[in-house]
């Protein structure tokens, strides 16, 4: 490993959320301080410079994500104040053409002050917007959202040019969807049915134990509390909410997205159909590969998240005829899953063929962090993931010959022993 | 890898403190190289009692490998030429004839580039071992890593590609001057010494010297030793030492023979006249066998074991000078079996290799045992610890040479495995994509898939004013070129046939030539990218530059795409016809704009009723291209419109009259209403009344004129 650079200060607060734009060659950052950053890397001396700062939403801003390039320079931002917020750069840089007067689409109030614009607020979470997600560009501007009231939201650009009008066309409770697939289509859309109707809102904590529903409700309260008085029905199910989606970026298998709700520990794949209710095509649940039924607790955790998956990653899949989808949470794993997509088999064929079916195994499971795991991300060729947790550690995983995933290295932001010889005077640039 | 790598500065003094002020580091991968962005971020399922500090916070950034520094470049670009050669062997001798591998004649070829692989790292062996001054910085990789790539190719080609014809003949003098190339024992520095002494059997290292090049086949300095001896008391090795110095120059050489029949009759005599030696030496008396410093009969006897090829002798011999198995191995060639050849090398080295084991800590011994051994697929795994650069280079090799299979159980066959482990090392720099690309595209789907992720990202640099004078670079742009990156993408795109990649990258250039209204070379990427809905979004921000910038831009605009029309038109007849009909209509509107600008009225107003006439105007910009019409409508020097068309201009008129009457006004209107300033519906149908009133004193005009 090798230190390429440092941002000093970055960010009044802790950050939230960093995203690489696609060529790698800028940053957009965000942080507890509601602002979004945007870092240009000049390649001439390998420095990162601020290109602009913006007060972005009125509470932390807490995931942020680029559309691809084909679209323009566009971001969206998720927040805890509820909305997802779609940024755009105008003609700025470096551009000729100063005759052209900048156009006042949208509400570019601060026009005059940032180079990137307000394009649309999307105002639809009924709690804090977790994750936010471009969906891969063959299947048009579209982003999906997830939020603490554990709805996944897919929302479609009608008007690229301006971008302001943004259709929600998709909004499902992911705890409502079944569990696990059924064998048959039919079947399976009468579950969903079941489960969505309003009755059987508690659904999702039913297999939990009761103190873990204690928990849930003092954290529900700590974490969504306005949440939970705004909609006192669902109080139980917006404890954890929805936590993490990744998109499947290969365009074959249609519009796939793996999305974490809750404390059940599992993450589901769904598939989006134009024309239909989205459908579970597989849970990845490690439960039954736990051996015995403990469910190991995060000592600091101090809630019900301790299965919670928080982090999921979904590897572009680079011509191999499998799936690779990292997963991270509360429970101090990292787990890389071996996802086979099912046969192409006619519907009425898969009611009793196995080969219908999607079936998922896990590759590789770790431990290392010894503590909740926060981030699990793949790099582009999904070669190397990236894990991060409340170790105060990075650690990157290989795979090596014989597909067995090994570690390959780890990052620490603590004083080395080398450096602590050298010049203890540093000491004082610790916290506190 | 162990250990932690830490950034700095640093930000705590144990790792748990993050946790404690309620912090983690969280990280993100950068598309660009192999590094991450780190960043401090809030524990996850903290309570977050304590409320971070409200300071500034940092965010690192960490690289897994070294970017490759100016030596490793030259290295990494120069054998990029002989894998490409070899890539070029493999392409055409495998199209041709499936049994290529068989040919005398590609094998040949393929000898040829191994050897120029081993012959380019000695030569950095060589660059890097001089003490030279360094203007380009230090060096990445010492001189003791190329050496050690040096030992491990080089032997990989004496085992695995000897000159086609010779693959059954002994190997044993080509494994022995492999290792008197690399491990030079005994060394010049006593040989020197003991030349220059007078009896320099008394010197202790003498007999280990004399053993030693005897065992190496040094048959020069152990000859110029041996005579040596005849100053040496004892009359029985003066005699010994001469007829051993004429054994050991006599020693039949396998080049010197035209058939290897030959060579092994010449060996069996030589090993007679061994054997008479040592019977000529058993007869020498026990109190005659010391001198005053030795038992000289015991060592001399070592010496002629070595030459019977005893093979325990060789092995304890070898033991005592502190040599290893590999030079055991290569005394086994030359001595113990003289018709040693390549197939049996695994079995006796195994045989060697159990009571005289490896270094497992030495990657390079360990890449030397696995060649030995014939285990390739272990081999490729020590070398890429070694350097991923020498286990994706054998590998390449060892594919065609069927050393390793080309199926895998994970769908990446090892060759694969190694030469992609190799590019993704390559992508630490982002300047070396092509060399990455190139690498990822000699490989199976996985690999070229791979190798689009990496293409895609190469920023294409199309705003990138700074680089060239903007001046120049604006230039070459309206010049219809494209510019510098972008041709390379494409070019590399077509050069490995990867139309998906370069239609995602068309596609990203169309948009970022649309973002600088570079429309018209905006068009030729849609168009290139079969991205007909790209294509229509162009036309429209096209169209838009009428309604925000005025007929004089857009006329500008729209002469520039006006080229690609007809290339469209030409190339694609059945692409998608919705948007090159829009596409159509701007570049007839455009060309209608500049006749009005340069004022020739007539032609202008022909063509305004032709448009209606091709119906080539959309709906929605009826009202627009009738209000065009007023003014030519009211020129007063001549009646521009024939009757006919100014009765068509009405009836579009009226139709949109009727249809906003019955509620669609927005179809006709909208763009309309949009290019008047603060201006609705209402104030865009009042315009049309106006073109009403031109047309209706129009007919007037004409019909007074034409009584």
């Amino acid at each position: 490993m090798i230190q390429t650079g440092v941002i000093s200060t970055a960010h009044g607060d802790l950050v939230t959320d960093a995203s690489y734009d696609f060529y790698g060659l800028r940053l957009a950052t965000c942080s507890l301080d509601q602002r979004i950053k945007l870092w240009q890397l000049d390649e001439s001396n390998g420095n990162w410079e601020l290109e602009d700062d913006w007060k972005a939403h009125d509470a932390a801003v807490s995931k942020i994500s680029w559309a691809h390039p084909e679209f323009g320079n566009i971001i969206a931002s998720a927040s805890f104040d509820r909305t997802v917020k779609v940024w755009e750069q105008t003609s700025g840089i470096g551009m000729p053409e100063p005759q052209q007067p900048v156009q006042a689409n949208g509400s570019g109030s601060n026009a005059s002050t940032s180079r990137w614009i307000e394009r649309a607020v999307l105002p639809e979470a009924r709690g804090t917007v977790r994750a936010v997600e471009f969906a891969p560009h063959h299947f048009g501007l579209k982003l999906a959202s997830i939020s603490s009231d554990n709805h996944l939201r897919i929302y479609e650009c009608l008007e690229q040019p301006s971008l302001t009008t943004w259709q929600l066309s998709e909004e499902t409770d992911i705890q409502a969807l079944p569990l696990s697939p059924s064998a048959s289509p039919f079947t399976r859309a009468q579950q969903t049915n079941a489960l969505a109707t309003p009755t059987q809102t508690s659904s999702s904590l039913d297999g939990a134990s009761a103190p873990l529903i204690a928990q849930a409700l003092q954290q529900g309260l700590q974490q969504s509390s306005s949440t939970s008085q705004q909609r006192p029905g669902l109080g139980n199910r917006e404890a954890d909410g929805g936590w993490c989606i990744s998109w499947c970026k290969d365009r074959y298998w249609g519009e796939l997205i793996a999305a974490g709700a809750g404390t059940s520990g599992v993450i589901k794949i769904i598939q989006l159909m134009p024309s239909n209710r989205p459908i579970t095509l597989l849970t990845l649940d490690p439960s039954p590969a736990v051996e015995g039924a403990v469910v190991p607790v995060d000592p600091d955790a101090g809630g019900p998240s301790s299965s919670a998956i928080t982090s999921v990653s979904w590897a572009p899949s680079c011509g191999r005829s499998y799936h690779l989808i990292a997963t991270g949470g509360r429970d101090g794993h990292v787990r890389i899953w071996r996802v086979k997509p099912g046969e192409e088999v006619e519907d009425d064929m898969a009611a009793d063929s196995e080969d219908g079916q999607w079936s998922a195994s896990i590759v590789a499971d770790f431990e290392n962090h010894k503590s909740a795991v926060g981030r699990v991300e793949w790099n582009i060729t999904g070669t190397v993931l990236s894990s991060a947790g409340n170790d105060g550690r990075i650690r990157l995983w290989k795979a090596t010959s014989g597909n067995v995933w090994r570690p390959a290295g780890s990052i620490g932001v603590e004083q080395s022993e080398q450096q602590e010889n050298e010049n203890p005077a540093e000491r004082d640039i610790d916290m506190e | 890898m162990s250990g932690v790598f830490t950034l700095k500065p640093p930000l705590v003094q144990k790792p748990e403190d993050l946790l404690a002020a309620g912090q983690s580091l969280s990280a993100t991968p950068s598309p660009l190289d192999n590094s991450l962005a780190v960043f401090t971020t809030p524990a996850s399922s903290s309570q977050s009692a304590r409320r971070p500090p409200d300071e500034e916070q940092p965010v690192y950034f960490a690289g897994s490998d070294a970017v490759p520094s100016y030596e490793r470049r030259l290295f990494i670009t120069d054998t990029l030429v002989i894998f490409a050669a070899f890539q070029n062997l493999l392409k055409t001798s495998r199209s041709k004839d499936p049994e290529w591998i068989h040919n005398e004649r590609n094998l040949t070829v393929m000898r040829k580039l191994a050897i120029d692989y081993v012959n380019f790292i000695k030569e950095c062996w060589i660059h890097a071992s001089q003490p030279a001054p360094r203007p380009d910085g230090p060096l990445q990789y010492s001189a003791d890593h190329y050496r050690s790539l040096y030992t491990c190719f080089s032997l990989f080609v004496v085992l695995y590609l000897p000159e086609p014809g010779y693959e059954e003949a002994p190997v044993g003098e080509e494994l022995m001057e492999w290792l008197n190339i690399h491990f030079i024992e005994p060394s010049t520095e006593e040989g020197d010494h003991l030349s220059s002494l007078k009896n320099p059997w008394e010197d202790e290292t003498f007999w280990p010297y004399l053993t030693r090049a005897t065992l190496r086949g040094l048959s020069k300095a152990s000859v110029f030793f041996l005579k040596m001896l005849s100053g040496h008391p004892s009359e029985d090795l003066q005699h010994l030492a001469e007829t051993m110095a004429s054994i050991i120059s006599s020693q039949p050489r396998l080049q010197n023979f035209t058939a290897e029949r030959d060579f092994a009759y010449a060996s069996r005599r030589w090993k007679d006249k061994v054997k008479a030696l040592r019977v000529e030496m058993e007869q020498v008396l026990e109190a005659d066998r010391f001198d005053d410093f030795d038992n000289w009969w015991d060592r001399f006897s070592d010496i002629v074991g070595i030459l019977e090829g005893r093979a325990e002798i060789v092995q304890r011999v070898c033991e005592e000078l502190g040599a290893d198995w590999k030079e055991v191995c290569a005394a086994w060639g030359v001595f113990v079996d003289a018709r040693f050849r390549r197939q049996d090398i695994p079995d006796v080295v195994d045989r060697i290799l159990d009571e005289m084991p490896p270094d497992p800590t030495n990657v390079e011994d360990m890449v030397h045992t696995a060649l030995f051994t014939g285990k390739a697929v272990d081999a490729l795994a020590h070398a890429s610890q070694l350097d991923r650069w020498l286990a994706a280079h054998l590998a390449d090799i060892m594919e065609p040479l069927s050393l390793i299979s080309v199926d895998s159980q994970d769908e990446i066959p090892v060759r694969d495995l190694h030469v992609l482990a190799y590019a993704e090392y390559l992508h630490s720099d982002p300047a070396l994509w092509r060399i990455t690309v190139d690498y990822m595209f000699s490989c199976g789907d996985v690999g070229k898939e791979r190798g689009d992720e990496v293409l895609v990202r190469v920023p294409l640099r199309l705003n990138d004013k700074s680089a060239t004078a903007p001046v120049e670079g604006e230039g070459r742009i309206r010049a219809g070129n494209v510019v510098g990156v972008l041709k390379d993408v494409n070019q590399t795109c077509f050069d490995y046939q990867r139309e998906g990649a370069r239609r995602t990258i068309c596609r990203i250039a169309a948009q970022t030539l649309v973002h600088e209204k570079n429309y018209g070379l905006a068009v030729s990427y849609c168009s290139s990218a079969e991205d007909w809905q790209g294509l229509g979004r162009i036309v429209d921000r096209v169209l838009d530059e009428y309604i925000t910038s005025g007929p004089a831009r857009f006329a500008q605009y729209a002469s520039d795409i006006a080229p690609s029309l007809q290339n469209l038109n030409i190339r694609h007849p059945s692409s998608s016809a919705v948007f090159v009909h829009r596409l159509m209509f701007a570049v007839r509107y455009s060309n209608f704009q500049q006749l009005r600008i340069k004022h020739e009225l007539q032609s202008a107003a022909l063509d305004l009723v032709a448009m209606f006439r091709d119906d080539v105007v959309p709906k929605s910009w009826w009202a627009v291209t009738l209000y065009d019409a007023v003014e030519l409508l009211q020129y007063r020097s001549a009646l521009l419109f024939s009757a006919a068309g100014a009765a068509e201009l009405l009836a579009k008129l009226e139709e949109i009259f009727v249809r906003t009457s019955q509620g669609s006004g927005g179809d006709y209107l909208d763009i309309l209403a949009r290019t008047i300033a603060g201006g609705g519906y209402k104030e865009a149908l009042d315009r049309l009344k106006t073109v009403r009133l031109a047309l209706a004193r129009y007919f007037a005009r004409s019909a007074v004129l034409s009584i």
